[in-house]
């Protein structure tokens, strides 16, 4: 079982290997770090190609480099560096080959620092890999012995949602971490025009809010008969007048991380995000985890079986 | 009997309200005071224009004449006090609200569900009446443009000749789906509409004028005093909406200096641009061609430049914002159902609140189905005076609020004070009277009937389950 870290090409890789080895460490799993290169031209075409060809294998080579020197002793990792047409498509024939169970990648670095960010590679995989996708805030650091405390299942009271909190409570339990249940009530403003003065909606959110309370309560039920139970068990619902108010609402730790589900509008067997999904990540200020239903479906039942 | 009535003028206590607004002690509370002068100003006068003026002059001219520039400046000297009046009671209660809750708060329940009465009349039925404007500019612009026309049968009410008003039907259904997805108009998109509004209106002054013929105004008030004030009650119509700014109380800087300057702006440039845009239209056009006239300010603009691309400009920024007319006015009808839900004076239906889309779905899809069939089936002029008669008694009743609260209470702290107390809120309740008296009796039996049944609603249902009976319910 492997934690595979996609390591960028041309920038620093440290918030990537970092987080994979935090998550390998509380798993404990193998780590694998893999970047990808573009394959050479066809022989025969230009051969100017091969120059580039050998800059690219370098910086290649220098960025595992980089990662290995980031890797304590008493872990166990592998690197690779595969040739792929597309650093997605690489990084999933990897994965595929060495039966990795996680994928990491690290934030856009146009991104802000602190805030998920998906560059092109991570949006490609956030809506097409068979197995749970993790991304790092911009700029994540863990000191080395670092391990996950909490998982955080987002938690909107729709279908699937109590599949994924059955799973995360199952992986919270491997991890000997806690779990959250959070929702997040964003409140629109009211227009003003209506006339209705500027408090209308909070009534909406309040009996929202009531509803979903309700069934966070009923989800942590099942939880509670689950054989093997996380450390702690929370729910929270957090308030804002946007996304970010409302994720920054409901407070976050070190060693927190937060998880959100595929679209049911997507395949099962793929991670698919959703545009409520996606407001999620882009505000979170903790490393996410996105896992395809697919994917959820068997790890709810593991941890149904304990 | 009498317990009966004293659980009828039971009050909702301001702390209830208080707390009911912050969730769990979370994002509630005091909110920020950012509204400045400018900002206020532009939703008065986003919330009152685009409601009537772009098809009301078709109504009113028959009914008034030329006259009818003075139908506008009556109808906006009494939208003027009366929303004095409502910025004093919206100040006593320290919340912001809507009308009904302000009533609910310092008048007692039964008060609060006759103004409710009024309100869902208010909103529903001048929502179906901006929707048939909106139709007769789509009709419009349809025509400029492609040269089709939707037939009769499916443009117009029954009365009109035709089976059902389609397009208003059409629009009110596409403001129901966007409710349901959760839009909102924000500041910003009602900026941009009022400049689109007050853009399309000055272009009709401004050309308009060009076509002006004195001898249009040769009888000037063919009806006379009565034709003027019958007008002034249609036309009211046109004013709802200038309250918006006393909702808005909670979140305004200075509110007791901010408010009245706002509200009288507001009513000032409304009323302006309604009086020059009525006089440009009478100037230009002969009375007899009001009659009946669809999407009448851009027909008037075409036969004054006799090219149709003014027209089209006019109808294309009427259709844009009356659009968001609409979807504002939906919005704050099913709102206020939720309130008068949350209250328990409605089944638990209407306060169920989808837990995807996080918007009371039920709720806006009753009013979505009442609005429709109204706009569908009813002809303008009536939707406009049962419109106009909403706000009134409304009006009235916060007119008459204004002056028990300062007998009952008078150290209550008020934000805001009438100006000339009591001669303000005494004239505000004449003109209120004054104006009904001059509808049609059909408008006010109408109403009558309707506010009847809401308080037959009320003594069977609402009285029993209100939540101040009940006790607070809360799921926490």
């Amino acid at each position: 079982m492997t934690v595979l870290v996609g390591l960028p090409r041309d920038e620093r890789a440290a918030a990537a290997v970092h987080l994979g080895l935090m998550l390998a460490r509380s798993l404990d799993e193998d780590l694998l770090f893999c970047t990808v290169v573009p394959p050479p031209w066809p022989p025969g075409m230009a051969r100017v190609d091969a120059e580039y060809q050998e800059y690219l294998d370098s910086s290649a080579q220098e960025t595992i480099e980089e990662a290995r020197r980031l890797v304590p002793g008493d872990r166990s990792a592998a690197f690779v560096v595969a040739r792929a047409r597309s650093t997605s498509a690489g990084l999933l024939e990897v994965a595929r080959e060495h039966g990795a169970r996680l994928l990491v990648l690290g934030s856009s670095t146009a991104g802000v620092l602190g805030r998920v960010a998906f560059g092109s590679v991570a949006d490609r995989l956030l809506h097409s890999s068979p197995l749970p996708v993790v991304l790092g805030p911009r700029g994540f650091r863990c000191r080395p012995d670092a391990t996950v405390r909490r998982v955080t299942a987002a938690f909107g009271a729709t279908d699937g949602a109590d599949e994924l909190v059955v799973a995360v409570a199952g992986v919270a339990a491997r991890a000997k971490a806690a779990l959250r249940v959070a929702s997040f009530a964003v409140r629109p403003r009211t227009p003003l025009t209506a006339g209705i003065g500027s408090r209308a909606e909070d009534a909406v959110v309040r009996e929202w809010t009531a509803d979903v309370e309700r069934s966070q309560r009923a989800v942590l039920e099942q939880v509670e008969k689950l054989p093997r139970q996380p450390s702690a068990i929370e729910a929270a619902v957090g308030h804002g007048s946007d996304w970010a108010a409302a994720i920054e609402d409901i407070g976050w730790d070190d060693g927190d991380l937060l998880a959100v589900g595929s679209s049911t509008a997507g395949p099962l067997e793929h991670v698919f995000i959703g545009s409520r999904s996606s407001r999620i990540v882009r505000h979170s200020p903790v490393p996410v985890v996105v896992v395809p239903r697919g994917a959820l479906r068997a790890l709810a039942d593991r941890a149904e079986q304990g | 009997m009498a317990p009966m009535l004293k659980q009828a003028f039971r009050r909702k206590p301001v702390e209830l309200m208080a707390a009911e607004t912050g969730v769990d002690g979370h994002g509630g509370g005091q909110l920020a005071r950012t509204i400045g002068l400018f900002p206020l100003t532009m939703i008065g006068v986003g919330a009152t224009i685009g409601t009537g003026i772009f098809f009301i002059l078709s109504e009113a001219v028959p009914v008034a004449g030329p006259a009818v520039v003075w139908s506008f400046v009556i109808a906006g000297v009494v939208a003027g006090l009366t929303a004095l009046c409502y910025a004093e009671l919206a100040s006593a209660v320290p919340v912001s609200g809507s009308s009904y809750s302000y009533a609910y708060a310092t008048l007692g329940e039964v008060v609060a569900m006759g103004v409710a009465a009024c309100l869902l009349l208010e909103y529903g039925v001048s929502g179906a009446a901006v929707a048939v404007g909106w139709s007769q500019y789509l009709n419009q612009l349809l025509g400029n443009l492609f040269g089709i026309q939707i037939p009769d049968a499916l443009s117009q009410s029954p009365e009109g000749g035709g089976l059902i008003n389609l397009p208003a039907v059409v629009l009110i259904a596409l403001c129901a789906l966007l409710l349901i997805r959760g839009a909102s108009e924000s500041a910003t998109v009602n900026a941009i509409m009022v400049v689109i509004k007050l853009a399309v209106l000055v272009m009709f002054v401004v050309i308009g004028i060009t076509g002006w013929n004195s001898d249009n105004l040769a009888d000037f008030a063919p009806f006379g005093v009565a034709g003027v004030t019958g007008a002034a009650g249609i036309i009211f119509f046109a004013f709802v909406g200038l309250d918006a700014v006393s909702t808005a109380g909670e979140e305004v800087k200075n509110p007791r200096r901010t408010m009245p300057i706002a509200i009288m702006l507001a009513l000032l440039i409304v009323t302006s641009v309604y009086v020059a845009v009525a006089l440009v239209a009478v100037g230009a056009q002969q009375q007899a061609r009001f009659e009946g006239q669809e999407a009448g300010l851009a027909a008037i603009l075409e036969d004054v430049v006799g090219a149709s691309w003014p027209g089209t400009v006019l109808a294309a920024g009427a259709i844009v914002s009356i659009f968001s007319v609409t979807l504002v006015v939906i919005y704050g009808q099913t709102r206020i159902l939720f309130a008068i839900g949350r209250d328990g004076m409605l089944p638990k239906f209407f306060q169920q609140v989808n837990a995807r889309t996080r918007t009371p779905v039920n709720n806006t899809i009753v009013v979505a189905l009442a609005v429709a069939l109204l706009a569908g089936f009813l002809p303008i002029n009536f939707l406009a005076e049962m419109t106009s008669i909403g706000t009134l008694v409304a009006f009235l009743v916060v007119s008459i609020g204004v002056i028990i609260l300062r007998r009952t209470a008078p150290d209550l702290p008020r934000g805001f004070r009438v100006p000339g107390y009591p001669v303000t809120p005494i004239l505000s309740v004449l003109g209120c009277l004054w104006i009904i008296n001059s509808l049609r009796p059909i408008t006010i039996a109408v109403f009558a009937i309707w506010v009847a049944v809401v308080l037959v609603w009320y003594f069977t249902y609402g009285i029993r389950n209100s939540r101040l009976r009940t006790g607070h319910r809360d799921a926490s």
